[in-house]
């Protein structure tokens, strides 16, 4: 048993769609669709919203068809648009005092449920220091964040959609880093055990080789 | 290797390839860092803690479910349709002037028609998967390749673990949200799929099957393209519902077999046993709907191009026999049987001259047999010779 690498059939896909084979776009479409739709709900509650923003990303793809090129990069082409496309519908109908721009708009970033379960047993002053933490991050800095770890991106594509150069997109996230690390070395040795043992009970596929 | 090291946690985050083992690993990073690890043991802790700091950052996704992700596409569909069609009736517009004279209404409703057709496409695709490989694609876009000739895939009652030919693999537990599975298998192979709430499906050669993990919906759905013969597990409060194409069959528990290959045209349904709702939404402009009730030993037969359906009472074994590896013919076109005998041995027939398909075949072929030999037992039954070029493709020859 093994996985297989799809980045060729990627390619091949759009390769496929960009010659005018539509066929191949509800493959695109269902390979892409949860991520777009999770990063979407980042920026906003309003889920339907996303999901309109969602189908008019498609749309338009297949409308500017021509205007695209083989060596474009799919996930992140339908990222960027995505992106633009909600928050240029929040900026219409923002009701809320903040005012948005392209470079500010809020972006949700909270830790899975089952680490907030783990981090229950962990004790307060830690615990404290950990929700702390998360919450003092800017919301670029989530969004970077987000992008590494939730979508796997390399720091070029990061910037590319924050519009930020290469050295920026990796401060950003260093800064974060480095940040979490330093709760996690607090003196106190015994926390620090304890908060690996609980942080590793579900971490695989590391540790399989402990036994 | 070498360059890692040196490497501290933060290296690590830093580094794509570590990066990938954590969020989307394929066999190349597994197989690296695993080695890597028990190459450089004292690298535990750097690692240890880069994981810690990783899944501190790493989120809950949200996902859409199977009918969600169906109906968004319904949606991007008709809008794409409609936006054609607006370029289409601007452009008539100034053309309209200097048509009227020429157009009769039977050509306007060709051009409509045919303005449609670019952009009707289904959330299956109806090209044959890339590939010539047999797979499950977990929810989490994560692959597992089926090696074998004829596959068994079975979940456990919560999902969350599925045997693929006695491998076990974990899919993490989601949220409340259904998670979609799809397994693809090219010509050539069969599999067999025990779903998380006892349904058997057996899937035929050039199939997918997309179905979500654990049913938790009111419905239980599933999608299929290319032919599958289904065992439903009986529960009359979640109905289990069948997408194949634009035909919907709605069940509670009962055995049969859909037949949808997208090259075929032609949507077949056989009924063994049990009863079956069929529903059909017709697309384009004669929009037409209907619902059928089935009963056991009936075959109903829809062409989609020209939405013509018919039914009537069949030799149910006859249909499903390809399950045990078998395929039995009862006056049926030889262009439809050489269609089965060409999906399953994942080989190419061609006819030298169209009207040999047109040939009724009646009889039974063992598929255990090379395929020569089945094209040795249809020639005993009708005039036709065939022949092997030599780039392994067979050519059926009139006599």
């Amino acid at each position: 048993m093994h996985s297989v690498e799809n980045k060729s059939d990627e390619r091949l896909l759009w390769t496929r769609f960009l010659k005018g084979d539509n066929q191949v776009l509800s493959l695109i479409y269902l390979q892409h669709t949860n991520s777009l739709f999770d990063y979407g709900c980042r920026f906003t509650y309003d889920k339907d919203l996303v999901k309109d923003c969602i189908q008019e990303v498609f749309c338009s793809l297949m409308r500017t068809r021509h205007n695209l090129s083989e060596t474009d990069n799919i996930r992140l082409y339908l990222l960027k648009s995505l992106k633009r496309k909600i928050i240029s519908e929040l900026k219409k109908h923002n009701s809320q005092t903040r005012i948005l721009t392209d470079q500010d708009y809020p972006f949700d970033l909270h830790w899975s449920e089952n680490m907030d379960e783990q981090l229950n047993d962990l004790d307060e002053e830690k615990r404290q220091l950990l929700t702390d933490a998360m919450q003092s991050l800017t919301e670029r800095q989530k969004e970077a964040i987000y992008l590494r770890f939730n979508r796997g991106l390399e720091y070029e594509e990061i910037s590319f959609l924050l519009n930020l150069n290469y050295q920026s997109s990796r401060a950003l996230i260093h800064r974060a880093i480095e940040k979490l690390r330093q709760i996690i070395h607090v003196p106190n040795k015994k926390i620090n055990q304890y908060l690996f043992c609980i942080l590793h009970k579900r971490a695989e596929p590391v540790f399989e080789h402990e036994n | 290797m070498e360059k890692y090291r040196d490497y501290t946690a933060v290296d690590f985050l830093n580094d794509e390839s570590f990066l990938k083992w954590l969020t989307n690993p394929g066999q190349t990073e597994n197989d690296f860092w695993h080695d890597f690890i028990q190459k450089h043991p004292y690298k535990k802790a750097e690692i240890k803690e880069a994981t810690v700091v990783f899944k501190l950052f790493h989120s809950n996704e949200e996902k859409l479910d199977l009918n969600e992700t169906y109906e968004l596409w319904t949606r991007i569909q008709r809008e794409a349709k409609v936006s054609t069609r607006t370029v289409f009736l601007k452009f008539m517009k100034y053309a309209a002037i200097l048509l009227l004279v020429f157009l009769s209404g039977g050509v306007t409703y060709y051009f409509i028609q045919h303005s449609e057709k670019p952009y009707y496409f289904e959330l299956a695709e109806t090209v044959p998967p890339a590939g010539n490989e047999a797979r499950i694609i977990l929810a989490d876009g994560s692959e597992v390749s089926l090696e074998k000739q004829i596959s068994e895939i079975s979940y456990s009652t919560n999902g969350r673990q599925l045997i693929v030919n006695n491998d076990t693999i974990n899919q993490q537990s989601g949220t409340q949200k259904e998670q979609i599975n799809k397994v693809i298998i090219p010509y050539g192979k069969k599999s067999m799929i025990v779903l998380s709430d006892g349904t058997k499906v057996w899937l035929n050669a050039g199939s997918q099957l997309i179905y979500p993990s654990v049913f938790v919906n009111k419905t239980r759905q599933v999608m299929l393209i290319g032919e599958a013969y289904f065992d439903v597990a009986k529960n009359p409060d979640k109905p289990f519902i069948v997408r194949a194409s634009d035909i919907y069959v709605h069940v509670v528990g009962t055995r049969f077999d859909i037949s949808a290959y997208p090259e075929d045209k032609v949507i077949q349904t056989v009924l063994e046993e049990g009863k079956v709702n069929l529903k059909y939404s017709g697309k384009g402009i004669l929009k037409e709907e209907f619902v059928v009730e089935m009963v056991p030993n009936q075959k109903f037969e829809l062409d989609i191009s020209t939405g013509q359906a018919k039914s009537q009472m069949v030799d149910v074994s006859k249909y499903v026999s390809w399950k045990e590896g078998m395929l039995e013919f009862e006056k049926v076109d030889l262009i439809r049987a050489l269609k089965q005998v060409e999906r399953y041995y994942n080989i190419r027939i061609r006819l030298a001259n169209p009207m040999i398909g047109l040939y009724k075949l009646s009889g039974k072929l063992d598929l255990k047999d090379e395929p020569e030999e089945v094209l040795n037992v249809i020639k005993l039954t009708v005039p036709i010779d065939w022949q092997k070029k030599s780039n392994g493709d067979f050519v059926i020859l009139g006599k």
